[in-house]
């Protein structure tokens, strides 16, 4: 059985943050990397140490968390280069020296907090990720259209994305071409592909991701594959759209 | 002076501000939502278990209707709700499931055939019929007599909020992120929208609307130990206070969910216990039946919570270095179960707790999750004080969860509130009254009177931080207006706040008053916060009995004589330091379901007066009228109070929709499209 | 397509068809690339085995006699096909200095192996469009010298053996990383757990990807310890034992 130990057992250090710090809006300051102590505390996650330096430190500090507990994907960033989702990352399992900078891809709001929300907001839009019928209203009296238990399983599988900006963040195609759908859009296509409740056929999803913005600019680098903090098999799905994709009969030009 | 002038302002970008907004797009008025952070990162993504809804679908749920779920909640609320909007909440959930079914959410669906399950320690096969193959299935939830919550694996709220935000982009209803409303505008008669900051830039922006909604979920944040996000200040809920005009209703009613992570505080879902998980003390021992034979660990959560508690106080707690806890243990649920249905809760606890729960116990104890209480509304949401003025989901006191809401039934309630306010907002903004001719004088007053305060706090010559300060009201709420509470803990968690609110008038921002500014933020939310925790901890001290959620050690019993009523805290003027509060009759003589015992809990109260009457009307019309709707007509009529579109009957497997039953709707028929070739 | 205010116009059937193109022409040369390893290995097996290769490419089983022209021929196909893939591969290519320099900040952070593969990937392929290109033509050009002894004489004498190489390591590492990358890009192979069968994958790329370098080695020091024998008599060609015996 496990057991939570009376004491701590692992040593508590003096931690070293370098900190990434830029505000857009007075563009004379330049970009600099700021360096705090701060004592770890058992259990202690990236959430709770900024906050804390943020209260004891340095008020202007600006980060990103929302639920600090993995599920609405607020808070991602670089930790030591790589994007991970800080409210979840504890500081026991990083180096001493600990440097965050903001997720690269999107834009810059000031220090670590960048703006996903425009971005995803954008990529829905572009994409559609909504089920497209062409009732207008359902009959909500009516006993709802059955749905084989397999395949609601699958969609959830595939909706658990949280919209984080990891994968996009994680992504060289992403990182040359600020166009591109991103693993997260095409994950999405594939689930409302893969949903029969979408009436839209293959080729009207051509028509949004037939191209080097889309499945075709993927260059298959992976990083989404390996960041994604859901472990969503997207490697696997944006193959499956690409082969839908090639399959699709459409005029040449 | 930046303005935005719009028909309906949505503050709070969650399920219940969404779908408000999509009624209000949908009948052809302009909306514009504003939001705190991206929608998608709204609170409602963690809603875990499910939402409560009776379709009966399963095996379990069979038989199941509104009846039950109505009596459910109301047991549930300890009757504190009010029946006839429990009764429109019941009677819309199954059409909220189904059009979120429409809409893209992948339900868990029923499998025909046999299928394992564990059932109090024990599998069992549960047998499921063919026709229902494929329906939308549901999960065991506390205080519920069958299985009604309808979900999707462990990830229900998520999944709902993205769909319906997918939906409001379909709908190209603008959303204004990072936007915080810090004021209502008002003249005492009616809102006019909102004085809002922007949480980039940090400037000001009159929104003027004819019609405002609060949508911005609960107060959480007023305690150190909670489940809730960082975003749950409550200041929508505050700012409805400020006005003076607006009340909000049972603010003391606060809600510990049973099993949050230590040290994190971090949920776990009750569909952990739902689908078979236990409660283990110190010793291993199922401790739950000894207190609670028939329910377990499924009583409602304030029961269960208290329990715990209670055993924890008995020296049965777990130690450990984070302090005491208790265990719950899913294993027997098996790691397809857990790794299918149950996943975000495996995350939570490897990623927080290097655990992984297929194989070890979870440490867990009762924090602050829900608040049951919030901007006081009539059953269309709006203010009954200050005109325009609506609100919808837990930043509402709509009421339908009085002292204590059942697991499955805020998810639901957003979902519903919005389907049922958005339409009496459109229905508001259609009717020619609804124009407004606001004086940009008033505007400006307000404008000018909030970046007066901003500036002040940062041209300060007091010392406080409004760091620290937040930090000692989150403590004082934690150990004095917790789970169980007294006079004398009340009455320190008073005075705390009385001064820390003193102390709160002396904050200084160092940071200045531009950009995003934390600092600023920090100080102008704690202001609100401290009303707010005000409100409750006075509130709580006032109200002498126990009822749901609330607790009193010195008044252990629910008291329907004295207190079958409703806090309303309203806050005049800035000159007072605590909120006025009034209280608001429950009549039982009207009630459907007269006060009794919830069914767990304990047995003993105070009845009131008219209770052994109308038990009696009750119970005589029961004998005499066999139709279920007929009877509920007589006794508390309510389908005149939902919007036209949403009074039709709800189909169930068991009770076809005969075609003359269908009260006047004019949807259309889904569509049956055989599954694409892809499949 | 619609990004910001900018109409990028409509998706056509090309990006579909270039993305399949590049995926074929570079299968194309992977396949053939291990087929001419194994052909130019069998020096390893003997001289004989060599020279019965070079003579079953020149069409003699089936003409009668020998014809390098056919080489000539296949290697012009095979820039070609060459030509397609890189002309189509370019489009992957940093082509701005912002994009290398957010390339390689990404690379430099994140140390992710694929990620790191892949721009070896560009690399090698940037690198072996050259050296391919230098030895397709020199075949195109001198089709009838491949022999034990010519080809040899060309490795040692004629001083090309670091060509070939370099090109043994560039090529290998190339078609490895492209074939893995390949199999990735259109999930062929990931069945239903596709974590744990890519990490196989590229158990599988990695092993093949030693084998042929070794095999490479091995022939390539076959060649020079021969080219080493024979620098005396450069310009001789090899006969094989049936026709010494005779």
């Amino acid at each position: 059985m496990n057991t939570i130990a009376a004491k701590n057992l692992h040593s508590l250090r003096t931690l070293t943050f370098n900190i990434f710090r830029y505000d857009p809006k007075r563009p004379e300051v330049k970009p600099r990397m700021d360096s705090y102590q701060l004592e770890e505390a058992d259990a202690m996650t990236l959430f709770i140490a900024l906050n804390e330096l943020r209260e004891t430190q340095d008020p202007t500090l600006q980060f990103d968390f929302v639920c600090r507990a993995g599920i609405c994907g607020s808070s991602g960033m670089l930790i030591n280069g790589v994007p991970k989702l800080a409210c979840r990352v504890l500081t026991k399992d990083l180096p001493a020296t600990i440097s965050l900078a903001p997720l690269p891809g999107f834009e810059l709001i000031g220090d670590l907090s960048v703006n996903t929300g425009k971005w995803m907001r954008g990529m829905s839009e572009r994409l559609e990720t909504w089920i497209h019928t062409s009732e207008q209203e359902p009959d909500f009296h009516k006993i709802e259209q059955p749905m084989e238990p397999e395949l609601s399983e699958k969609l959830y599988e595939l909706e658990r994305c949280v919209e984080c900006g990891v994968c996009f963040s994680a992504c060289g195609t992403a990182q040359m071409r600020p166009n591109f759908a991103g693993a997260v859009g095409l994950n999405q296509m594939a689930r409302f592909q893969l949903d029969p409740r979408d009436e839209r056929t293959d080729a009207d999803f051509y028509e949004v991701i037939g191209d080097e913005n889309g499945v075709f600019g993927c260059m298959t680098l992976l990083g989404c594959d390996d960041l994604c903090p859901k472990e969503l098999p997207l490697a696997q799905q944006i193959a499956y759209m690409r082969r839908k994709m090639a399959k699709t009969r459409k005029g040449l030009f | 002076m930046k303005t935005v002038h719009t028909d309906a302002l949505i503050i709070g970008g969650g399920i219940a501000g969404l779908r408000t907004a999509i009624g209000i797009k949908r009948a052809g008025h302009d909306v514009i939502i504003l939001s705190l952070v991206p929608p998608k990162r709204s609170h409602s993504a963690a809603a875990q278990g499910g939402m409560q809804a009776s379709l009966g679908n399963s095996a379990k749920g069979q038989g199941d209707n509104e009846d039950i779920h109505f009596a459910d909640t109301i047991r549930g609320s300890d009757w504190g709700a009010d029946q006839q909007v429990a009764r429109m909440f019941v009677d819309t959930a199954p059409k909220a499931v189904r059009e979120l079914a429409a809409w893209g959410v992948p339900w868990n669906r029923v499998r025909k055939g046999d299928n394992k399950s564990i059932i109090n320690g024990q599998e069992v096969v549960i047998s499921e019929r063919d026709e229902a193959h494929g329906l939308i299935t549901a999960r065991n939830f506390g205080g519920t007599q069958k299985w009604r919550t309808c979900y999707v694996a462990d990830g229900t709220g998520h999944s709902m909020l993205y769909t319906m935000s997918n939906k409001a982009i379909a709908e190209k209803i603008p959303v204004h992120e990072r936007m915080e409303a810090i004021a209502l505008i008002h003249d005492g008669q009616r809102c006019y929208g909102a004085v809002v900051r922007s949480l980039v830039d940090g400037s000001l922006t009159a929104y003027i609307a004819k019609a405002t909604c609060i949508a911005t979920g609960g107060y959480g944040r007023l305690f150190r130990a909670t489940t809730n996000a960082v975003i749950n200040t409550g200041i929508g809920a505050a700012i409805a206070l400020e006005t003076g005009v607006a009340q909000l209703g049972n603010m003391e009613a606060i809600q510990f969910h049973p099993t949050g992570i230590i040290p994190a505080g971090i949920l776990v879902t009750e569909g952990c216990r739902g689908d078979g998980g236990l409660l283990l003390d110190k010793d291993l021992h199922r401790f739950m039946p000894d207190y609670e034979p028939e329910k377990k660990e499924l009583a409602s959560r304030d029961v269960v919570s208290r329990h715990m508690e209670a055993h924890i106080a008995k020296g049965k707690g777990v130690q450990s270095r984070f302090g005491e806890h208790l265990w719950l243990d899913i294993r027997q649920l098996g790691a397809h179960h857990i790794n299918t249905r149950l996943r975000e809760i495996k995350e939570i606890c490897q990623y927080f707790m290097g655990i992984d729960p297929v194989t070890d116990l979870i440490p867990v104890r009762p924090v602050q999750h829900y608040s049951m209480g919030g901007v006081r509304t009539d059953h269309r949401g709006e203010s009954p004080t200050l005109k325009a003025l609506f609100s919808a989901g837990e930043a509402a006191c709509w009421d339908m969860h009085g002292f204590n809401r059942l697991g499955g039934n805020s998810v639901a309630e957003t979902a519903v509130a919005g389907m049922i306010v958005g339409e009496f907002m459109a229905e508001f903004l259609s009717d020619d009254a609804s124009h407004i001719g606001v004086s940009t004088a008033l505007v400006r007053s307000f404008m000018e009177r909030e970046q007066e305060k901003l500036d002040q706090l940062a041209n300060s010559s007091g010392t406080e931080n409004p760091f620290q300060l937040m930090k000692a009201m989150q403590e004082c709420m934690t150990k004095n207006v917790g789970i169980f509470r007294n006079e004398e803990r009340l009455k320190i968690a008073v005075a705390e706040l009385l001064e820390l609110s003193e102390r709160a008038k002396n904050i200084r921002v160092y940071s200045g008053t531009a950009g995003a500014n934390p600092e600023l933020v920090a100080a102008y939310r704690v202001q609100k916060m401290l009303k707010l925790s005000l409100c409750a901890a006075y509130g709580a001290l006032q109200r002498e009995e126990s009822r749901g959620a609330h607790y009193r050690e010195d008044f252990p019993l629910r008291n329907d004589r004295d207190w079958l009523c409703r806090t309303l805290a309203s806050w005049e003027s800035d000159e007072q330091n605590l909120p006025t509060l009034r209280y608001e009759k429950l009549d039982v003589r009207r009630m459907e379901m007269p006060p009794g015992w919830r069914g767990y809990g304990s047995k003993e109260r105070i009845d009131h007066p008219d209770t052994e009457a109308r038990q009696l009307q009750v119970d005589s019309a029961a004998k005499q009228q066999t139709d279920r709707y007929q009877l509920q007509q007589s006794l508390m009529p309510f389908k005149h109070m939902l919007p036209e579109k949403l009074r039709g009957r709800n189909e169930r497997l068991d009770e076809p929709l005969a075609n003359t039953d269908k009260a006047g709707t004019a949807s259309g028929r889904l569509n049956n499209r055989s599954h694409k070739e892809a499949l | 397509m619609i990004i910001g205010t900018v109409d990028l116009g409509r998706p056509t059937r090309l990006s579909a068809w270039m993305d399949i193109v590049q995926g074929v022409t570079g299968l194309f040369l992977v396949v053939f690339m291990w087929a001419h390893m194994f052909l130019v290995s069998s020096i390893l097996l003997g001289k004989d085995a060599m020279y019965f290769v070079t003579r079953l490419f020149e069409g003699e089983l089936f003409f009668g006699r020998a014809f390098p022209q056919l080489v000539s021929m296949l290697a012009f196909f095979i820039l070609t096909v060459l030509f397609v893939h890189a002309f189509l591969a370019l489009r992957r290519f940093p082509t701005s200095a912002n994009q290398y320099r957010s390339l390689h900040r990404l690379i430099q952070g994140l140390k992710h192996k694929d990620t790191t593969l892949w721009y070896a990937q560009v690399l090698t392929g940037f690198i072996l469009f050259f050296l391919a290109s230098v030895h397709l033509y020199q075949l195109i050009s001198h089709p009838g010298d491949i022999g034990p002894y010519a080809t040899s004489d060309r490795i040692y004498s004629e001083r090309m053996w670091p060509l070939y190489l370099i090109m043994l390591f560039v090529v290998e590492l190339h078609a490895g990383a492209g074939i893995y990358r390949l199999v990735m890009k259109w999930g062929i192979f990931l069945d239903s757990n596709p974590k744990t069968m890519r990490t196989r994958l590229r158990k599988i790329k990695w092993l093949i990807t030693v084998f042929f370098i070794v095999l490479g080695l091995l022939t390539l020091g076959a060649y020079m310890k021969i080219g080493h024998a024979h620098q005396d008599a450069v310009s001789q060609r090899y006969h094989p034992a049936i026709e010494q015996s005779l």
